[in-house]
């Protein structure tokens, strides 16, 4: 198969992920009480909202100007650490897609490297820092791989949905150098990331929408 | 929780709204919170911002000779990237733009994101970063120092800088000097309460106090019990005067409250400040006490040293005008 995004199904996908984060509201509250202050589902939860909120708007925009505009909507809306993250990695992905109208599994690598590396540099933070990054950055890595090795798109998202899994599972086991869990006395240590679970739902939903 | 409030949703929006009727020169923008100046001069604008909470930082600091816009988040917490953008698009003139930012990791990560975007408008931008407080090297909400009272005096040298005609470059050199030669360490002897949250974030005894607390209320050095004027004198210039050198120089200093302490005690403290320093042969050129650099009603101060050379002193005693700080 050959998978294609334009702001469309996007869109659509943005819906699922939203869904998907609703549904888990007590899970994620629940593991961010115990690790940091307790608000990441709500703050995250407002930013998917206001996507679906501002659906027409997104559709109407080219895929980059999309992009961009996703950034802006979830910065001004999270705001704190999370929205600022999130923000730098939607631009940066805009940046990515330039004036493209459409995403093939190349560009859609990318764009999903492309926010990797804007996440990492805006918090100044790396691998196994029990954060987002965990689950995001051995996905992209399965992804590239399975693209190196010339796998079908379908495989290859398989790949890049089971990275993001293992990655999200290994934070579990991890001190946290960032984030609010890196303040508390055994550092999160037994429970998974909070932030690493919500990046890992929007990695399978991807997955899950474009397989389908 | 006894505050003189509305809506603790609010409070942010509503006190600015305020400060501006106080000071017509100055203008609000709704929901970006926001404040600049109405009259904008052709030279390198000037942005700081932060958390709210520690009025007259930074709103305060916006007029001739200082800042030119000011950015406010809400109690305690960074604003958000487009809000900063707000800020710089309203300070610019073609000039090009310095933000003057205190060393906390959200700041640090909303400003410069929204010096990228403001990039992306093609308005030059550079950036600051203030680190003043000797009192810990990481914080709950710092990675390396944090950045406390001694930003007013940035806020006041690199505006007099850029008033005088300096070009970018020559702005956040000014900056940068200044941070280099500030020290800063502070003390707090009750909690505060967050209007959004209605009780103390932490508590300290009757007897109590804690040495090196940040203005968030963020763990200091140690806690011990109250101590004279004259011992917290010691102490705080203690720990600044070994982290740096100002022996035999000409000083400013800065004896700032958190917010509920009266003005009766700073001046205790400054009297108590110069002694120590005139001891030690360090002369201080220009003493400003009072509450520059609060934390809501957290009692307690700070004391600031900024070691000046000529050109420092000539900038530190060039006119300024805003609501916090007159020369």
């Amino acid at each position: 198969m050959n998978i294609k995004i334009t702001s469309k199904e996007y869109v659509e996908y943005i819906e699922l992920v939203t869904k998907k984060i609703e549904e888990n509201k007590d899970y994620i509250t629940k593991l961010d009480s115990i690790t940091g202050d307790g608000d990441h589902w709500v703050n995250i939860n407002m930013g998917f909202q206001k996507l679906v909120e501002n659906k027409e708007l997104l559709l109407s925009l080219k895929l980059g100007d999309m992009f961009k505009k996703i950034g802006m909507l979830i910065m001004s809306t999270v705001g704190g650490s999370s929205g600022v993250l999130y923000g730098s990695a939607f631009i940066g992905a805009a940046k990515t897609i330039g004036d493209k109208e459409e995403m093939d599994i190349n560009l859609l690598c990318d764009v999903l490297e492309a926010e990797l590396n804007a996440i990492m540099e805006r918090g100044n933070a790396k691998p196994n820092f029990k954060t987002m990054i965990d689950s995001m950055y051995p996905a992209v890595n399965a992804l590239k791989d399975a693209l190196d090795k010339k796998l079908d798109d379908y495989d290859a998202l398989q790949a890049m949905k089971q990275g993001a899994i293992d990655g999200m599972n290994s934070t579990k086991d991890m001190e946290a150098v960032r984030g609010r869990a890196c303040y508390q006395p055994n550092k999160g240590v037994g429970h998974l990331d909070p932030g690493a679970v919500t990046m890992c739902y929007q990695l399978e939903v991807l997955v899950d929408y474009l397989c389908k | 929780m006894k505050k003189i409030i509305n809506n603790p949703d609010e409070v942010v929006s509503e006190m600015l709204q305020g400060l501006v009727k106080a000071n017509p020169q100055l203008q609000y923008s709704k929901d970006l919170e926001v404040v600049s100046k109405i009259d904008k001069e052709n030279k390198v604008g000037l942005v700081s911002g932060g958390g709210s909470g520690h009025e007259p930082a930074h709103a305060g600091y916006v007029g001739k000779g200082m800042l030119d816009a000011a950015v406010a988040g809400n109690v305690f917490a960074s604003p958000s990237p487009d809000r900063i953008l707000k800020g710089i698009q309203e300070a610019d003139t073609g000039e090009g733009v310095l933000l003057i930012i205190k060393n906390y990791s959200g700041d640090i990560m909303n400003f410069s994101m929204a010096k990228d975007l403001a990039e992306m408008e093609d308005i030059k931008v550079e950036m600051v970063v203030v680190k003043d407080d000797v009192a810990v090297k990481d914080s709950t909400y710092s990675t390396g120092r944090r950045g406390i009272a001694g930003t007013v005096f940035v806020h006041k040298l690199a505006g007099a800088k850029a008033a005088a005609g300096g070009s970018l470059d020559e702005v956040k050199k000014v900056a940068e000097k200044t941070i280099a030669n500030i020290r800063s360490m502070g003390m707090a002897m009750t909690s505060c309460i967050l209007p959004g949250v209605g009780v103390p974030g932490f508590s300290l005894g009757d007897n109590e106090i804690e040495i090196g607390m940040g203005i968030h209320g963020e763990p200091g050095v140690e806690r011990t019990t109250v101590k004279t004027a004259a011992e917290l004198a010691e102490i705080l210039c203690n720990r600044i005067l070994e982290d740096y050198d100002y022996s035999d120089s000409e000083v400013a200093v800065m004896v700032n409250g958190l917010g509920a302490t009266p003005l009766m005690e700073l001046y205790i403290l400054n009297n108590e400040v110069e002694k120590i320093l005139s001891e030690k042969n360090i002369k201080i050129h220009k003493a400003l006490v009072g509450n520059y650099m609060t934390a809501l009603e957290m009692s307690g101060c700070s004391i600031t040293l900024l070691k000046l050379d000529d050109e420092l002193m000539n900038l530190l005693d060039a006119p300024c005008d805003t609501p916090a700080l007159k020369v």
